[in-house]
């Protein structure tokens, strides 16, 4: 009897062996898992093919190593597997979202790249390549590596972690080259151009009023930062009617970029020189993350890349070009309206929470015509054309991708301020981060209301950047924020 | 009452004298001293080979044939059996001639002609020879370079600090670190102190307790002038600040780099870290070539808020001192011969092993740091020190930015700096285009 236990143990043993064995192969994985492209980007990535001839499998990724947790989490994501395989739909999915490296990180174990990535320092790294694992065992803490090397089990080509030297160059000869600025015939409406490129950017006029600053206490999702409320009075301004398009960016890239890095210039002996405006250095990656160029709107530039860019394009336009105030951006987003957003609408029914929206769905059918946000946006932003514009004219205040001010970020910014009217505040004098407004294609119906106020994340948004110094032109780790310029009226600037 | 017993010096000593060769402990010299708080235990020190023991052939390669490179070279000859120097390189053929005079004078050793390269890329000749250990002794500027070429060629190294003159080239040296020790290498950098008997007898009684925490450390390289070349009819000026480069920052680090760091990484190894923040003075006021200062006076800051008071001058005639001072909750220590606790009853005191003669057995730190390379490399216990060099050597790089600058300078700011020193491009004979001020910190009054 004891025997034949013993014998029964062995062949279940023995099958449950195969069986772990037979559900591991990558044919298994494939036979389920319907998302476009993941087999052959598998096939185009260095896992599968190398000069070392070993092939990394599906599980040698997505599963972490044996006896580390191996067949608890194979369990757990086969369970998972098959009540989708059953039961959704795999058009439901967002595919854009899940490759994204924050989801990415949760089903690529750190424990199996380095179960066989075991020395970071092989001989023949490269010298980029030695200083990047210098500082990755120095943040070990905060870094994975698939946060760098994304790439090596799903090829992409728009996430390789390289310096992007051939960025912004374009390839094919611009059909008119602008010479002279855009002409300003009193406050109404013009057409800027970018001398010595040809792009061009509608700005609309802001008229100056008085508009209450913050949300009531009593507006949805509102958040403490948000209030007080206060009175304020802007001066009329011109804004750009569209987010700065990467065309409008490229201009000042392709005119202004440098080869060299300056951040820490301040050790260097002597004094420093400050001549022509000098751009950004080369990106790391594709900052367009490959969602396209053109009039799509520019991101992934620091704001200080974002204020040099201001500075650029005030000196080729001889117009007072800059980044909106915090104020300046509510009253023009708000365009004369005191509710959460510039339309009719309430923010709790544009957002996945709640029994009645879980049941019966987001009804977006409000917001959708003017905000790209978390329910439609398809996890990346999209082109202007997409919505439609606020009472101003402005398109995009709202979602798309947020947008950096020119104050600093205090929470309680607001309340600091003097009693009374305040007039074309501009925000606490010191800080370390900066003001960003409008949410993003990342947030959901809370995110992108008129009030709702967020700040740029220094430390965060350079984690992967290798080199060192960070780059004070590009983040490395921020692909939601990009910014919009407003222009000074006065009357002196009218053409004659 | 005290537990340790004491063991016979003369029978130990007797017994490695009998081969030669032979390990000198601290256990000769086990002894208590009585405190206010009783009997404290002195534990026993390191042991150390009085020579490095026999093995493969080792074949040196020596780059940079000045006074340190020739002095290295011997200090490795004298370090134990089966050692010879194949190859050497330097950039001019005047310091190669005198290098195999002074090897034919001091140790009648020969360098045969096919082993000796002249030129900036001369380092590359040398590692082409047939070298499996490499001394690395040019002016500091160059070495991150050379030993990433040596890693690469699966080459022990013998380098002398400091290692890199910038934090671009620390940075260099750290990697390049990594890979020896994943490569098998081994690596001894030439802060000597780390190889010298008294201070590692001190550091083993320091790391069992009996200073307590550290709460102090004080360091010190007072003392006259290096040597200096003045420009001479003939050479380029290239020329003469490679002939003058302890007095050209971007060569040799300045002297808080290229000195003091000595000092430095005696309070880094016996509080075990680096400090994370610096505010620093300093100024030229007598040096008579080049763009170094001559005097330094830092605060380094360690994490637990620990500091470290540096202080180096290379001026004649003036106060000199170089020593280092550690206080601990219990006491204070010199780091080479003494513990006391705060009354100044001594704890600890050092005691010199020496023969029945009187004569001292400890071995020449320059011969010790050898020693101690060659006994890693034949007996398979891998040592790679360049890290740990590199640690000291960015906190002295940040003791010396801070002074420049007249800001505070931090650790995290060190590790992300561009800040690269030398000419650009090529390094040739012929002018050297570069800042040549001398750094001013602050704004004038107005």
């Amino acid at each position: 009897m004891f025997l034949l236990g013993v014998l029964f143990a062995a062949l279940v043993f023995f099958l449950g062996n195969k069986a772990v064995t037979a559900t591991s192969t990558d044919e298994f994985c494939a036979s389920c898992h319907i998302h476009p492209h993941s087999t052959q980007s598998w096939k185009l990535s260095t896992h599968y093919d190398n000069q070392r001839g070993i092939r990394v499998h599906c599980v040698d990724c997505h599963l972490p190593p044996h006896g580390e947790g191996y067949l608890v989490q194979k369990a757990r994501t086969g369970m998972r597997d098959v009540w989708g395989k059953l039961f959704k739909d795999p058009e439901s999915f967002n595919w854009e979202a899940k490759s994204q490296i924050e989801y990415a990180k949760t089903h690529t174990y750190q424990a199996s790249c380095t179960r066989c990535h075991q020395n970071n320092f092989p001989l023949g790294l490269t010298e980029k390549g030695r200083e990047a694992h210098l500082y990755y065992e120095d943040h070990a803490d905060e870094l994975q590596c698939i946060n760098c090397h994304i790439t090596v089990g799903h090829y992409d080509p728009d996430r390789l972690h390289d310096q992007n030297t051939s960025f912004g160059i374009s390839e094919t000869a611009p059909s008119e080259i602008y010479t002279e600025p855009g002409r300003v015939e009193g406050f109404s409406n013009f057409t800027e151009y970018i001398p010595g490129s040809s792009v061009s950017f509608e700005m609309v006029t802001v008229p100056g009023g008085t508009f209450r600053m913050g949300s009531p206490e009593d507006e949805p999702f509102r958040e403490d930062d948000e209030g007080p409320a206060r009175e304020v009075s802007i001066s009329s301004f011109f804004m750009a009617k569209v987010e700065v398009t990467w065309d409008e960016y490229l201009a000042f890239y392709s005119q202004t970029a440098a080869t060299g890095k300056t951040t820490d210039a301040y050790l260097l002996r002597g004094s420093s020189e400050v001549d022509a405006i000098s751009g950004p250095t080369s990106p790391y990656g594709a900052p367009d993350q490959g969602w396209g160029k053109g009039n799509m709107p520019a991101i992934t530039m620091t704001h200080q890349a974002a204020e040099v860019y201001c500075q650029w394009l005030t000196e080729v336009t001889g117009k007072n070009y800059r980044l909106p105030t915090e104020a300046e951006w509510e009253y023009a987003a708000r365009g004369g309206t005191s509710t959460p957003y510039f339309f009719e609408g309430n923010p709790k029914r544009y957002v996945r929470q709640g029994l009645r929206n879980k049941i019966f769905g987001v009804d977006t059918t409000g917001i959708n015509r003017y905000v790209i946000y978390a329910e439609n946006s398809l996890a990346r932003s999209n082109p202007p054309s997409a919505v439609q514009s606020n009472p101003f004219g402005l398109i995009n205040m709202l979602g798309n991708v947020a947008e950096f001010c020119s104050d600093r970020y205090a929470p309680e910014a607001y309340g600091d301020y003097p009693e009374g009217i305040l007039q074309d505040p501009t925000g606490p004098v010191s800080g370390d981060e900066f003001v960003i407004r409008g949410g993003s294609y990342m947030d959901d119906a809370a995110g992108v209301r008129c009030a709702s106020r967020d700040y740029t994340r220094s430390g965060p948004w350079l984690k992967t950047d290798p080199q060192i110094p960070k780059s004070i032109w590009w983040y490395s780790d921020c692909t939601h924020v990009g910014f919009r310029v407003v222009c000074d009226y006065d009357e002196q600037m009218v053409s004659k | 009452m005290s537990s340790t017993k004491r063991t016979s010096r003369r029978r130990f000593i007797e017994n490695t004298a009998a081969i030669g060769i032979g390990a000198i402990g601290a256990t000769q010299l086990l002894k208590s001293c009585t405190s206010e708080e009783g009997t404290v235990s002195a534990v026993a020190g390191p042991e150390f080979l009085r020579s490095a023991p026999d093995g493969e052939p080792l074949k040196a390669g020596v780059i940079g044939c000045g006074g340190r490179g020739t002095g290295a070279a011997i200090n490795f000859l004298d370090a134990g059996p089966n050692l010879s120097i194949v190859a050497i390189g330097d950039v001019f053929q005047d310091r190669v001639d005198r290098f195999r005079r002074d090897l034919k004078e001091q140790r009648d050793y020969e360098i045969p002609d096919a082993g000796c390269f002249v030129g900036f890329d001369a380092f590359k000749r040398v590692l082409e020879a047939d070298v499996n250990y490499v001394i690395l002794a040019t002016p500091p500027y160059f070495r991150p370079e050379h030993f990433q070429a040596c890693v690469e060629a699966r080459k022990d190294v013998f380098m002398e600090k400091p290692v890199a003159v910038d934090p671009v080239g620390v940075r260099a040296i750290m990697a390049a670190s990594k890979q020896a020790e994943a490569a098998g290498l081994s690596v001894i950098t030439g802060t000597q102190r780390r190889h010298q008997w008294p201070y590692n007898n001190v550091f083993t009684q320091v790391k069992a307790g009996m200073l307590g925490d550290i709460v102090a450390t004080n360091v010190y390289w007072n003392m006259s002038k290096l040597w200096h070349n003045d420009l001479a009819p003939g050479w380029t000026e290239m020329e003469w600040m490679l002939r003058d480069w302890v007095n050209w920052t971007w060569l040799s680090g300045d002297h808080i780099v290229e000195q003091h760091i000595h000092n430095i990484d005696v309070s880094n190894w016996f509080t075990g870290k680096a400090p994370v923040e610096a505010v620093g003075m300093g100024s030229r006021l007598r040096r008579p070539t080049g763009d170094c200062y001559d005097n330094f006076s830092v605060d380094f800051i360690y994490d637990d808020q620990v500091h470290m008071n540096s202080m180096c001058r290379q001026i004649n005639d003036c106060a000199d001192n170089v020593s280092e001072y550690i206080r601990g909750t219990k006491g204070y220590t010199d780091c080479r011969s003494f513990i006391r606790d705060h009354a100044g009853n001594l704890l600890y005191e050092y005691e010199e092993p020496t023969d029945e003669q009187g004569e001292s057995l400890e071995v020449d730190p320059y011969v010790q740091e050898h020693i101690d390379l060659i006994t890693a490399i034949r007996t398979g216990n891998q040592i790679v020190e360049a890290e740990e060099t590199a640690k000291s050597n960015l906190t002295a790089i940040m003791g010396r930015q801070s002074a420049y600058t007249g800001k505070k300078v931090t650790w995290e700011e060190m590790m992300g700096s561009d800040l690269k020193l030398g000419p650009e491009g090529e390094i040739a004979l012929g002018p050297v285009e570069m800042n040549k001020m001398v750094p001013v910190a602050g704004s004038a009054a107005s």
